[in-house]
């Protein structure tokens, strides 16, 4: 039944495209455009109510530019497969990597040796140390090796779950938050950015390095993090407040694995060379090959084995990426970002909010709706040309819109299923969805400020 | 004979576990207990993979299965399952099994006619499409009987598969000691079905039977009182005695008046069409809702008479 409530969708997607086939091309755009923008609106429907898993969206893109006649079957390729792709592939395999071993102990048992046994600060350990790998390495990647940690650190404190219900909520928003504000840190922390890259880099002609990204957008991470762990302490306070039971039995787990093995340091030596060369030489030679070398070292290393990266990339998820760089870079060429970018200006010029801050605040309001009903990716996508051409046209600054855009996207605290943190998360059955409201909100409201503050500020010094 | 039960690990949840197990020890039913995990979109399932192995590595069971275990603690202790579960517990689930269900071994588990399993998705759609694969005669959920949002069991979910289920359903909230009998009758087939499973179960758990029939009106009284008779008859013959007992009034309202001094409420399935059901709602589901006790709706399955003990 469900089912069929779904496919509906493809039919009501595909009836509102024919429609805009038929109906008189509006003023500004070319009967090209307006084949452009019904794509360009069908996909939009596909990617909020996923009447076919998302993979399928991205194709049904590829194969609609070719047969509306918008692009050449090699032109479409060559969209859906760029550097930015190959990076966004590079590091989930790299991220596959490292996953595979068990660093996830070793990393617990720093984070304890740090903090000590108080619950608050290991609530600020676990944000930070969340936060500052998700920064490198993803968001979905962190949840998937924290999440282990936090039930540890649930199950040796008690074995009844109801006994210990705060403590649970605590830590696992503390894990899924934290990662969740950082994968906006660097380039290769969430691959929503390597489409923002691509988007400054094709349509724009802008080339941002890796380093300059961390520059532009780790201190607002730093800034998140004591809020996080603050807002989420306060509001839900644990029914333990020392953990050194449970502490006890995790470093005898740790212990049991003895020291970090050769292929541990293997691992973590190629890593930190790929992100050196990620900071250094990758606007020579492209982020997407750097991540690759990373990939083919780990692999001569003898750390991964193919069938790891097989099986434990997401392989879709690369093709999501391609398909929403596509379509953006069509909306451009199309002239249809222009249109949109346009019509929104003069829409929102009576009440003053067209350039500088207030339309960051508007971009950063509509990012966070939209990102709220759609994957991250997707957003950043459809939104990236329509907000970097409104910046352009209202002489705001693309590099601010661009950052506004993509950092927004990770304000979803509020629901369970808008960010893969969240989502994977939920899936340990520790947390209701009405858990996430109660500190969410909060959080929304201090992340948005923070962004306003920091665009206002920090970044105007630097002079983006 | 096989019952399904369902656990969200909530406290009516247990409850009702418990109850079921005195029953499917009654009845020497097999018994399968099945939790429903929450769905996960699919760009996150890699992860969630990965998830697993990795609280696999840390001895932790994966999400779940913590209250499978529990589940089948509860039944040793209704003396339902014959070797105790070792208190050294290790699970393994299995991936896979009938679509994308998991079936789940816990060493030291013993007695064969009780299985664990796990499935994840829409709860209501999960519990169906196992109660549908696996055969079963009868379903039991939990209910808090309200409509929070804490707990999925709670409300909706569990009307939606009372609804929509393919065999009987008994919901177990408010579950008290005794097990006093209210069997409701029409004097239709459904009916009769339903007062002999109900008898069944009776009898089972030592319980005293009393028939309700209710009339719409005064003029229908005579009617409602043969079909008590009737009713009063088929129990005779198992050996049951039972009160009668005739009530005048809108059927729902007339058996939640009586329920409150009945500990068990057993009705036929509305033989309604859907469309008479969206009008004017089926009566077993608004006692199911609005009634303060466990509720058994018993359904036929096609060749077979319902709730037959053996």
């Amino acid at each position: 039944m469900s089912e069929l409530l779904k496919r509906k969708w493809i039919f009501i997607g595909l009836a509102v495209g024919f429609v805009m086939l038929m109906i008189p091309v509006p003023e500004g755009l070319t009967p090209v455009g307006m084949k452009a923008l019904a794509l360009v609106v069908v996909a939009f429907i596909f990617f909020m109510t996923e009447p076919v898993p998302l993979p399928g969206v991205a194709l049904f893109i590829a194969v609609s530019q070719v047969l509306l006649g918008l692009e050449k079957p090699t032109g479409v390729a060559q969209s859906f497969m760029s550097d930015s792709v190959f990076f966004i592939m590079g590091s989930l395999m790299i991220a596959a990597a490292i996953v595979k071993q068990n660093l996830d102990k070793r990393i617990a048992l720093a984070i304890v040796r740090l903090t000590g046994p108080r619950i608050e600060r290991i609530v600020l350990g676990l944000v930070s140390v969340s936060a500052v790998i998700a920064s490198f390495i993803g968001e979905h990647t962190v949840s998937a090796m924290m999440l282990p940690v936090g039930v540890a650190l649930i199950k040796f404190t008690s074995d009844d779950r109801k006994k210990v219900k705060n403590l649970s909520i605590l830590l696992m928003l503390s894990i899924a938050y934290g990662a969740m504000i950082a994968a906006i840190g660097t380039p290769s922390g969430g691959a929503r950015n390597a489409i923002m890259l691509a988007y400054w880099k094709e349509l724009f002609g802008l080339n941002l390095t890796y380093f300059q990204w961390v520059v532009a957008a780790y201190p607002i991470i730093l800034l998140e993090i004591p809020f996080v762990a603050y807002v989420l302490y306060r509001s839900f306070s644990p029914e333990v407040k020392d953990l050194s039971p449970a502490i006890s039995a995790l470093r005898a787990k740790v212990e049991e694995e003895g020291k970090l093995t050769r292929q541990d340091w293997v691992t973590i030596g190629i890593f930190l060379i790929t992100v050196v060369m990620w900071m250094t030489i990758s606007d020579q030679i492209g982020l997407g090959i750097t991540a690759l070398i990373g990939v083919l070292l780990f692999m001569v290393a003898g750390v991964v084995r193919w069938e790891d990266l097989n099986n434990n990339v997401n392989w879709g998820t690369i093709l999501v990426y391609g398909g929403a760089i596509s379509l953006g870079i069509m909306m451009k060429q199309s002239g249809v970002a222009e249109w949109i970018a346009k019509s929104f200006l003069t829409w929102v010029e009576p009440i003053g909010i067209h350039q500088g801050v207030p339309l960051l605040a508007a971009m950063s309001l509509m990012t966070v709706v939209l990102s709220s009903f759609m994957s991250s990716g997707a957003t950043v996508g459809m939104l990236g040309p329509i907000t970097l051409q409104i910046a352009s046209l209202s002489g705001t600054s693309i590099v601010q819109a661009g950052f506004v855009t993509v950092i927004s996207t990770s304000f979803v605290y509020l629901t369970s299923v808008a960010s893969p943190a969240c989502n994977i998360i939920y899936g340990g059955g520790y947390l209701n969805r009405t858990d996430f409201l109660k500190a969410g909100w909060k959080l929304v409201l201090v992340s948005f400020l923070l962004l306003l503050l920091i665009s206002a500020g920090y970044w105007r010094m630097l002079g983006i | 004979m096989k019952f399904l039960m369902c656990t969200d690990g909530e406290e009516l949840a247990e409850a009702a576990i418990r109850f079921g197990g005195r029953l499917a020890k009654g009845m020497n039913a097999d018994v399968s207990v099945l939790h429903v995990r929450r769905p996960i979109s699919s760009s996150e399932r890699v992860q969630l993979t990965a998830t697993r192995k990795k609280l696999s590595s840390w001895d932790l069971d994966i999400p779940g299965v913590d209250y499978l275990t529990r589940a089948r603690e509860i039944l040793d202790e209704v003396g339902l399952t014959q070797v105790p579960l070792s208190k050294e517990k290790h699970s393994r689930a299995f991936e896979g099994g009938v679509q994308g269900a998991t079936e789940l071994y816990l060493v030291g588990a013993g007695g064969e006619n009780v299985r664990l399993r796990l499935r994840e998705g829409d709860p209501v759609e999960q519990i169906l499409e196992e109660a549908q694969v696996g055969g079963y005669d009868l379903i039991i959920l939990g209910s808090g009987g309200g409509r929070g949002i804490g707990s999925y069991f709670v409300g909706s979910t569990a009307l939606r598969v009372a609804d929509l289920a393919a065999c009987s359903v008994l919901i177990a909230k408010n579950i008290r000691q005794d097990h006093n009998f209210l069997l409701c009758t029409d004097g239709s087939d459904l009916a009769e079905k339903a007062e002999i499973a109900g008898a069944e179960m009776a009898r089972v758990l030592g319980a005293k039977v009393t028939v309700l029939s209710v009339a719409e009106d005064e003029s229908r009284r005579e009617e409602a009182l043969q079909s008590a008779r009737r009713a009063e008859m088929i129990l005779a013959q198992m050996g049951i005695e039972a009160k009668l007992k005739v009530r005048v009034g809108p059927p729902s309202q007339e058996i939640i008046a009586e329920a409150k001094d009945h500990d068990i409420v057993v009705m036929g399935a509305s033989g309604s069409s859907a469309v008479r059901k969206f009008f004017l709602g089926s009566v077993p589901l608004k006692v199911m809702e609005y009634g303060a006790c466990p509720v058994l709706i018993v359904r036929e399955k096609r060749g077979k008479i319902p709730l037959q003990a053996g």
